[in-house]
């Protein structure tokens, strides 16, 4: 106890080394501040680039894309005219050996039905949608007349098919016949804003033979001009894909993407509002972190 | 209070007492915003990245896009061709952001320029691109 008196009693009296003890203390505090800071701000620049060189990033492919997938309808067919024999609308959402069937009504023998699709307008909104293709793909026992594909025109407020690319109907062969139309230009006067489409199958008048018909599939698509690309991430790393270059000779065009590709996928971006042009091309993709890589096409 | 006016020697180690804490206060106060000035700097220089995302010869222009990848904002303070400098559109990014840096230059076709970007911290990106045929 004594020592220790002893002690702050000298240390009281030598005030001159008390402050040179708190002037080091306080510039070791400055320097240990400014080496800490630095040499962590370090550490994580350095896991930067260190986590940009594990990046490894390519595209595998691109390909031009000219037509979405397949809409059928999700809902039971009106039969205006006719009946329905056997099946439901959910045989006639893929090509398969399962169909709906239906039968031409009692004299003035005839068949009518409609259809409801819709074009998912959020994957393919209506700006880049050029037109759009109906097909039908059905069978009849009686092949000695024609068979047509209307839809509704919103316009006239009628099924119509004036400005569609085949009007003169489809006469079927014995078996499974395919008939397809494409709406052309007028395409936006069948379809709402929100994709949806009507889409009727008729025969050609009355006849006297009452047919049946299978009816395998029928769906509407939309015909566009876009892209697909495919992305492979070789690196250890997720890769975050940021942005998107498709360069010629004549222009420059970047679109902004926020793509994420695991470590080892393989990832398919499809974009509607990307033309890839005629000739060579370059398409660039670069990531969050910086990195690039290139595809040459032509 | 004449008394007061008279014992000096009692005012006197007060006034140094204020003086010393005022002193050393002030002392602290300029080490500690040194201190913040010179990591806050270090950092920023050790935190700049960037690249160039494309660069597009186009009629008497050399566009130049640039991306920010690093974790600081950068100031692009100088673009050299062929190492020389040349006058550009002004061009300053926040981190993640992008943009075109516009270039006046007359470039010849089919001939290979050495083009450089530099930012105001002295950080800077060079390569080879050869202007189209």
């Amino acid at each position: 106890m004594q020592t220790i008196i002893g002690r702050h009693r000298s240390l009281r009296q030598n005030r001159q080394g008390l402050s040179n003890i708190i002037v080091v203390v306080l510039s070791l505090v400055i320097i240990v501040v400014i080496v800490s800071n630095v040499i962590l701000w370090s550490y994580q620049m350095n896991q930067l680039d260190w986590e940009k060189m594990q990046e490894s990033m390519t595209i595998s492919s691109v390909t031009r894309v000219t037509r979405s997938s397949w809409y059928v309808t999700q809902s039971e067919y009106a039969v205006n005219l006719g009946s329905r024999t056997n099946g439901s609308y959910l045989y006639t959402q893929v090509v398969d050996s399962n169909y709906e069937g239906f039968r031409e009504s009692a004299p003035p023998r005839s068949l009518d039905i409609n259809g409801t699709f819709s074009i998912d307008v959020t994957i393919y909104p209506l700006a880049y949608i050029q037109s759009v293709e109906i097909q039908l793909r059905y069978k009849v026992d009686d092949t000695g007349e024609k068979w047509y594909l209307k839809a509704y025109n919103w316009a006239s407020l009628t099924y119509s098919d004036i400005g569609f690319n085949n009007t003169a109907g489809h006469t079927p062969s014995a078996g499974w016949n395919y008939y397809a139309v494409n709406l052309t230009s007028q395409w936006s006067s069948y379809v709402q804003s929100n994709g949806k489409i009507l889409v009727k199958v008729h025969d050609q008048q009355p006849d006297p033979t009452r047919t049946n018909v299978d009816i395998d599939f029928l769906g509407v698509r939309a015909v566009i001009n876009g892209a697909l690309f495919t992305f492979q991430n070789k690196g250890s790393r997720t890769a975050h894909l940021v942005s998107l270059w498709v360069n010629n000779s004549t222009e420059h065009k970047r679109y902004d993407i926020d793509v994420v590709v695991n470590s080892g996928e393989t990832f398919s971006y499809q974009r509607v509002d990307t033309q890839l042009p005629n000739g060579q091309y370059t398409v660039k993709v670069v990531t969050e972190r910086g990195n690039t890589d290139i595809y040459t096409e032509g | 209070m004449l008394k007061m006016w008279r014992n000096k020697r009692a005012i006197t180690p007060v006034l140094s007492n204020v003086l010393l804490m005022v002193i050393a206060v002030a002392g602290m106060s300029i080490a500690i915003t040194a201190t913040y000035v010179i990591t806050g700097n270090l950092r920023d220089n050790m935190g700049e990245r960037f690249i160039v995302e494309d660069v597009w010869f186009t009629t008497g222009t050399i566009s130049i896009y640039l991306r920010n990848t690093g974790k600081t904002a950068m100031h692009i303070a100088g673009v050299y061709v062929n190492y020389t400098a040349e006058s550009f559109t002004q061009l300053s990014l926040e981190p993640l952001e992008h943009g075109w840096s516009n270039v006046t230059y007359s470039w010849t076709a089919n001939t290979v320029y050495h083009i450089k970007i530099a930012t105001s911290r002295g950080t800077q990106v060079a390569d080879y691109y050869r202007s189209p045929s």
